[in-house]
């Protein structure tokens, strides 16, 4: 008898544990998505411009399970304690649906990830940035998002163009359309600026002499930030789900074995 | 004077290269006609160039050219006490087979303009005139990198021809204008040197070699066929990690 107690405590304890350790998973989970949904680094208007943001919807969700996985930890430990098989069943029950939602942001993060590439970015720069007034008020709200964030990524990150400043020589765009290539071979902000905002040397910089423009691609600057919120979200959501695999079966086979 | 000089000088180097003189000196005999951002290559460059790749990398544009000024090319024909100007002249290399003359009967330099020739399609154009550049001083190219000196040294080494649209929109500009160019088109340069008193062409360079213009592609055609990205930089990691082992 002595011995199936100890054995029901040390049972107990194990689930116990994977319950602590699911809700601060669970605190963890709604900090990191509370993080990537600020957007810190401005590249949202990007996202919505392609139309397909889905890794910020993944990071949403994964604010309310995190949430979830806080509150029906507890009730996993209360049910645990008490073996209670009524409180048992409701939080496997809402433990499978979280994990289900869980299951589907991680997916959703992972596989829309692999959608940045440089060609989109650069597409969706050639034909927004600076576009004169577009047709109607959805199309207008996304350009300029566009606009904005672009002037601001060259600023930061002293970068120009996607893959460099050749973007703006290699294709048409909507900024050809405005300014002419003789007065501006890329946008202003490619050049080298000074304290006003002014380039240092604009001669220079239309010629493409080194030191006067920015030479390097802005791709680095955008998918750095955009990899590391789908990874983020992606990897610690599966890892978490795989420990609340493990505790739920523990939990079902628990609840079987209690007495009525 | 200067083109039965230059006659003379062809002639002695045809005789050179049969040989009749040691190679050293043949070499020496070609620096005459050599730019000074050129030294130590045996360049014959009589005709206009592009401005130095390593200097200006954006050249040409889809409208714009930036030639370099003709430093030392025409100092066998300049006198001194005498005023001379430099005008340089345009034209798409399809009108070559039509016409490139850039002198009348009277050997004055022929003042035809942006809008006269069609764009330069019908025969060559006059997009500007300048000073003869100072061949004693050229400018120190490494200036650049100071940001004080860079616009400076940048006018007097280079002409950007494209450079202005404004007179194109003024219905009333009859001068000489010197607007964009077409994009994905070849055009040809020529710089005549001409006395300010007599208003005569003392001398001119060859055409220069065919230079085209950048073409821009449409953006619609860019791929953004994720399955195409995805296996390039899977290839790529198995290509780094395979080397990395080896």
């Amino acid at each position: 008898m002595a011995k199936t107690e100890n054995g029901v405590r040390i049972f107990q304890g194990l689930l116990i544990l994977g319950n602590v350790v699911i809700g601060m998973c669970g605190i963890a989970l709604t900090a990191e998505c509370i993080y990537f949904v600020s957007d810190p680094h401005g590249l949202y208007p990007l996202l919505e411009a392609t139309e397909n943001d889905d890794i910020y919807a993944a990071a949403w969700i994964g604010i309310f399970v995190g949430f979830a996985l806080l509150a029906l930890s507890i009730l996993g430990i209360v049910g645990v304690i008490k073996s209670n098989r009524t409180l048992l069943l409701v939080y496997i029950i809402l433990m499978l649906i979280t994990f289900a939602f869980e299951m589907a942001s991680c997916i959703t993060a992972a596989t829309h990830r692999d959608f940045l590439t440089p060609n989109l970015f650069l597409k969706q720069m050639l034909e927004k940035y600076q576009k004169p007034e577009a047709g109607n008020n959805n199309d207008k709200w996304m350009s300029e998002g566009v606009t904005k964030t672009w002037d601001k990524l060259m600023l930061q990150n002293q970068c120009c163009g996607v893959n460099g400043p050749s973007d703006w020589q290699e294709y048409t765009s909507a900024f050809r359309t405005t300014y002419s290539d003789a007065d501006f071979p890329w946008p202003h902000n490619c050049c080298v600026l000074d304290s006003q905002g002014h380039p240092i040397n604009l001669d220079g910089c239309k010629l493409g002499v080194h030191g006067f423009f920015k030479s390097n691609g802005c791709y680095a600057a955008i998918s750095g930030p955009m990899n590391r919120q789908a990874w983020g979200v992606a990897w610690f959501g599966f890892a978490i789900l795989c420990w609340t695999f493990f505790v739920l079966l523990g939990t079902m086979f628990y609840w079987s074995r209690i007495e009525y | 004077m200067g083109d039965l000089q230059q006659e003379l000088k062809d002639l002695l180097a045809f005789v050179f290269f049969l040989g009749l003189v040691p190679a050293g000196l043949r070499h020496v005999w070609l620096l005459c006609c050599v730019s000074p951002f050129l030294l130590g290559t045996a360049v014959c460059s009589q005709k206009p160039q592009l401005g130095d790749a390593q200097l200006a990398t954006n050249n040409p544009t889809l409208t714009t050219v930036s030639l370099e000024k003709p430093f030392c090319m025409f100092d066998s024909s300049l006198y001194p006490n005498r005023s001379y100007t430099i005008y340089l002249y345009v034209m798409k290399e399809s009108a070559s087979a039509m016409s490139s003359l850039v002198t009348d009967d009277s050997n004055k330099p022929l003042g035809s303009t942006f809008q006269q020739t069609s764009r330069g399609q019908l025969r060559p154009y006059n997009a500007a005139f300048f000073d003869v550049p100072d061949c004693a001083v050229p400018p120190r190219l490494a200036d650049v990198r100071s940001f004080v000196h860079a616009s400076y040294v940048l006018k007097q080494y280079l002409f950007r021809v494209g450079d202005d649209g404004t007179c194109l929109y003024d219905p009333n500009f009859l001068g000489v204008c010197n607007p964009p160019l077409a994009p994905d088109t070849t055009y040809r340069f020529k710089y005549v040197l001409v006395d300010n008193s007599e208003g005569m062409v003392k001398d001119q360079t060859l055409w220069s070699d065919p230079i085209k213009t950048r073409r821009a592609k449409l953006p619609m055609k860019i791929d953004t066929c994720v399955l195409v990205f995805l296996l390039l930089t899977g290839f790529l990691a198995s290509v780094q990690s395979f080397s990395d082992t080896k």
